[in-house]
Formats: C-alpha cells, sequence, structure tokens
C-alpha cells in the first residue's frame, strides 16, 4: 500500500472534526458506512475515500475496487462539488459503479466543508483570524473589481481607439441597415417580376 | 541507557532533526481527532513532548497517562508537565509497552513518538496497545523510519553515526545505539504488516521528510 501524502491526511482530519460536529454529516457517514468511492484526478494519483464506523478515511491507492469511481478534470470535480450532479461541469466528468453511492458521498462532503475562518482561528485566535478573513474577502473583491475594470477598459480601447471592434450600438445599427438594405432589394425584385408580367400580357 | 540522556534528550532531538520534530510531532497531534473530556495514552513519552499537546486537545476534564520504561526519562517529562501547569488530568507512570497495565478499552488514542524501535518485541507493544484502545480508538506510531531517497540515506548516514552524537552528548555510546537502533527498525511496509497483525483497521503510513520518518496509525474496530 502507497504512503498516503501528509496533505491528504490533514485534509481527512478537517472534514472527519467536522463530521463529528455536524448532525447533518454525521448522519451522512453513518448512511454510508462501509462503502468507498475512487476519485481519479486527471493528472493527479487516485485518491480513495472510505467511511468506516462513521468516520471518513482518505488514502491514495487502493487494494480492492470501490463502490464507485469518479473521474475527470479537478476543475470539473470542483464544479461537482460546488453544485451538485446537475453543474455544468457534470458533462466533463465519469461516473462508474453505484452514482447513488457517489452523490452520497458528495453530500457528506459538501455537509463537512471547512469553515476557513474557522480553522484559521484555531491556528492564530479569533481577532488575528477575523482580521485575516476580512482582508482575504477584500483583496478578493479588490482583486474582481480590478479584473472587471481592466477588461472594461481594453474592450474600450479596442472599440473606441483603436477600432480595432465595433461596439454594440454600432453593430445593431449595421445589421439592421443590412436588413433594411435585403427588404429594399426584396421590393424592387418584386416590382420588376410584377412589370416583367406586365409586359408579356400586353 | 536513557538514564545518561535524559537531561539532554529535547535538546540533542533539537539538533538530530535541526528543530523539524517540533513539526513531526504537531503533525501527529493534529491526526489525533481527540475531543475535550476523552482519555489519551502517550507510550514511552519520555519528556512529554506529545503528552503536552495530548492535554491541551482533552481540556480539563479529559485524562492523559504519560507512560515511560524509564524513570529518569518520566521524571523530566513529569516535571516538564507541571511547570506547564498541568495537575489533576494528568498521571506519569513507569510502564513496559509490551505489557500495559491498563484496563481493556481504556483510552481514546494511545501515541508512541520514537520510542517503539527500542521496544524489544513491537509485535506485543502493538497487541498491548491495540488492547488497552476502545472500539474507535487510533493509535498513532511516529518513528524514524527508511528515507525515499537512495541519495539522502549515505548523507543521513555520516549524520546520525559521526557528527551530531559526538558534537553534543558526553555518552557518545549512547547515541550511537540511537543511530543503530534507527537502522535496525522495520521499514514502514513492514511496520503496517505488523499493525494490521495487531488486529489495526483502516492501517496507513504517511512520509515525513523523505521518509526520515513516518507516520504510522491505524484503528480499533
Amino acid at each position: 500500500m502507497p504512503a498516503t501524502p501528509a496533505w491528504l491526511a490533514s485534509v481527512e482530519a478537517l472534514l472527519n472534526r467536522n463530521i463529528e460536529q455536524s448532525a447533518e454529516a454525521a448522519a451522512a457517514a453513518r448512511r454510508l458506512n462501509g462503502t468507498s468511492l475512487q476519485i481519479d484526478i486527471d493528472g493527479l494519483k487516485s485518491i480513495r475515500a472510505e467511511v468506516c464506523a462513521g468516520r471518513l478515511a482518505l488514502v491514495t491507492g487502493g487494494e480492492s475496487a470501490a463502490d464507485a469511481c469518479i473521474s475527470g478534470a479537478p476543475l470539473a470535480l470542483f464544479e461537482l462539488l460546488k453544485n451538485g450532479m446537475n453543474s455544468q461541469g457534470r458533462a466533463a466528468l465519469q461516473i462508474r459503479g453505484d452514482a447513488e453511492i457517489a452523490a452520497r458521498y458528495r453530500e457528506l462532503i459538501a455537509a463537512a466543508r471547512p469553515d476557513f475562518e474557522e480553522e484559521l482561528s484555531r491556528l492564530v485566535g479569533d481577532m488575528p483570524a477575523r482580521r485575516m478573513s476580512q482582508f482575504a474577502l477584500a483583496a478578493l473583491a479588490w482583486a474582481r473589481k480590478t479584473g472587471r475594470t481592466a477588461g472594461e477598459n481594453l474592450a474600450e480601447y479596442l472599440q473606441e481607439e483603436s477600432r480595432d471592434l465595433v461596439n454594440k450600438p454600432e453593430l445593431e445599427e449595421y445589421l439592421q441597415g443590412v436588413d433594411q438594405a435585403r427588404e429594399a432589394a426584396d421590393r424592387v425584385a418584386a416590382r420588376l417580376a410584377r412589370l416583367e408580367q406586365r409586359l408579356k400580357d400586353t | 541507557m536513557f538514564e545518561s540522556v535524559a537531561r539532554k534528550y529535547d535538546v540533542m532531538n533539537d539538533l538530530m532533526s535541526f528543530g523539524v520534530h517540533r513539526l513531526w510531532k504537531r503533525f501527529t497531534l493534529s491526526l489525533t481527532g481527540l475531543k475535550p473530556g476523552q482519555h489519551a495514552l502517550d507510550v514511552a513519552g519520555g519528556t512529554g513532548d506529545l503528552a503536552l499537546g495530548l492535554l491541551r486537545q482533552v481540556g480539563k476534564h479529559g485524562r492523559v497517562v504519560l507512560s515511560d520504561i524509564n524513570p529518569r526519562m518520566l521524571e523530566v517529562g513529569r516535571d516538564r508537565l507541571l511547570d506547564a501547569g498541568h495537575v489533576g488530568n494528568v498521571e506519569c507512570l513507569v510502564a513496559d509497552a509490551e505489557r500495559l497495565p491498563f484496563a481493556d478499552d481504556s483510552f481514546d488514542c494511545v501515541t508512541i513518538g520514537f520510542g517503539l524501535r527500542n521496544v524489544t518485541d513491537k509485535a506485543a507493544a502493538l497487541k498491548s496497545m491495540y488492547r488497552v484502545l476502545r472500539p474507535g480508538g487510533q493509535l498513532l506510531v511516529l518513528e524514524f523510519s527508511t528515507p525515499l531517497a537512495k541519495g539522502l540515506k549515505p548523507l543521513y548516514d555520516a549524520y546520525s553515526f559521526n557528527i551530531f552524537g559526538r558534537m553534543v552528548a558526553e555518552d557518545a555510546a549512547s547515541y550511537r545505539y540511537l543511530a543503530e537502533s534507527i537502522r535496525m527498525h522495520p521499514d514502514q511496509e513492514t511496520l503496517l504488516e505488523m499493525l494490521r497483525s495487531a488486529g489495526f483497521a483502516q492501517a496507513r503510513y504517511h512520509n515525513l521528510t523523505g521518509g526520515i520518518v513516518a507516520l504510522h496509525r491505524g484503528y480499533k474496530i
């Protein structure tokens, strides 16, 4: 059996602590007793999750076939964890074996998902954790706002300064003009056809 | 042998591992899963590094037993726990790891840090620790092991046999024994099998610092 990485052991300890503290997660773990799920992440080692006596164990590799297996790209798996089986990334995943067990494991991990501020407070105390969390949220909001503003500025430069792209009103006006020209050409064609018909009749 | 090194044991550990043994122990403590009010046993606990962490986890209403076969080491550990203000919920006991003097199903977690390699009958010690664990309880074995990288081993041998012991210890023979006992200790997979043979379920191990140290763990189900 290969060694289990230390980081995986830390994740397992974190999830188990949350399972013990959450009635919903504990009930989900009890329902999964004796089952296993293999998670094949593209480019990484397989992770096997097992529940035994209400406790989740995460190991790399596995000696026997798991009850269910999910494989896919890291982002698609994260999307699945975040949004459930109906998520957009669902199409990029492959589920083999008992799909219900796979869905229950997702519910278990979602119910036991750690609160990062709470975990941080265990290391550095409540007040510093609160400050650090607020700082991280503010930094994230700033990064999002900066990214959005940079995108808007770039679009404006390409549309208004360099004129490599057209803006939406100009595009709509152009398309409307094309429509009007097509309709006028159709009308002219119809009139010519009617005139031709009259000439033939006379 | 530990009589002569007891007072310098912590200093030696820091020098031997460049202080990394604190991280190994911290990682071990992060996996105990102990809650306030629970009971823990630190076997071959020596100067009480792990016991101190266990005491913080079980709180005032929990109980920690620090045991060691060597009274001198235990004395250092007991003084250290007392100096840290832990009274009432901690017991210090001279005990043989192969025959632990506790009733069956007594503890929620048993730890043994850098002690198993000094036990003569390791299988008996593992069975004894299994016996005193409660169902659902966990054993954590932190111990020197076999480095994974081949190039690391000669450097590691040269350092541990020739440099550190002579540098600090007055009793070089004792530290030579420590270095040799590391070489004689079972490798990761062998110890894993021993845990399984003793009855532990969900047994696995984590390599730390390239396999110089490994943490083995297993549950009594």
